[in-house]
């Protein structure tokens, strides 16, 4: 079985939960336009309903058909994206990730700054931040139980786009055409491409190679 | 056969939590929060607006030290004492900023 990239994004429910659903189903989108098999769902575990509470979005990309259809879960994830910088401080999100992963954080703080909060970091192979609210500070809070579905503003609004557009460069998963057709918010895509900051740590038996 | 229960998810018998207390050490919610509301006690008049509006009973009255307590361990970061104090006592400030204050959980609550 080829190799399985797991991607797991940590967001707050109901204030930020389009938002990560967008990351999540248009990332996997972007990557099924290329040949890629992909699965994308929401929060099976989690209560998401609650404003502010944490819950996760899960999205797996494979070259091959993906055997693992019955697990919602990420047991293992490769990426780790952070819609809302406080999480890293409440939960342990690098739980299970390989080593040499890679962490994308929504934050305009210094990366230094963002380390000291994450005990377990040696894991990481890289970290990625960009400033998603600064560059599109729009959020989706909806209270009427369609968790942003009938939303006219589409997917990958918000958000979601620069922080789409810095895993679009730091992964090199997808390309980032692909990405720009899924999405409504190009503009804020292509700031998030330009303006991620990386920084990478050696990792001598790491498979992955982030950044380009 | 009995059903076999992770450790992390065992409740008492009849799912029936220790009550009365006045801390329930199994439902901390601290990592919900993104702002922290942080107290002026020069600016507090002691009205009790915050302990009357907050919804988890996070604000309460220290008769020794006389002036109001948080209790950083449930408060959610709603921000209604916030928004509800008459003097602008209580301010949110970003949770980031601080070091401590959060427990850390494995898995989201």
């Amino acid at each position: 079985m080829a190799k399985v990239t797991e991607i797991t994004v940590w967001t707050r429910g109901v204030v930020m939960d389009k938002e990560a659903r967008d990351v999540a189903n248009a990332f996997a989108q972007a990557a099924k336009m290329e040949g890629k098999f992909i699965q994308a769902f929401d929060n099976y575990e989690d209560l998401p309903d609650r404003v502010l509470v944490t819950t996760r979005k899960y999205a797996r990309i494979s070259d091959e058909e993906i055997e693992m259809k019955y697990l919602y879960t990420n047991g293992h994830p490769d990426v780790v994206v952070i819609v809302e910088p406080t999480i890293i401080k409440g939960i342990n999100v690098l739980k299970g990730m390989p080593e040499g992963g890679l962490l994308v954080v929504n934050t305009n703080r210094p990366i230094d700054y963002m380390l000291k909060f994450i005990p377990n970091a040696d894991v990481l192979g890289a970290i990625a931040t960009v400033d998603a609210d600064g560059i599109s500070g729009i959020r989706t809070v909806d209270f009427s139980g369609s968790e942003g579905g009938v939303d006219a503003a589409g997917v990958g609004a918000g958000i979601a786009a620069p922080i789409l557009g810095a895993m679009c460069r730091v992964t090199g998963m997808v390309k980032k055409e692909n990405l720009a057709k899924v999405i409504s918010d190009v503009a804020s895509m292509e700031r998030g491409y330009n303006e991620v900051k990386l920084q990478k740590f050696r990792k001598p038996r790491s498979e992955y190679f982030w950044g380009s | 056969m009995p059903i076999k229960v992770p450790k992390d998810r065992e409740v008492p018998f009849g799912a029936i939590t220790p009550a009365p207390v006045k801390q329930q050490e199994l439902f901390i919610t601290s990592n919900w929060r993104i702002v922290r509301p942080v107290i002026d006690h020069e600016k507090c008049t002691r009205c009790f607006t915050c302990y009357a509006s907050c919804p988890d009973s996070c604000w309460s009255y220290n008769e020794k030290e006389d002036q109001m307590e948080w209790n950083w361990r449930f408060c959610k970061g709603c921000q209604i004492c916030i928004h509800e104090c008459p003097v602008d006592a209580i301010s949110a400030v970003p949770e980031l900023d601080f070091e401590d204050g959060v427990v850390r959980l494995e898995k989201p609550f």
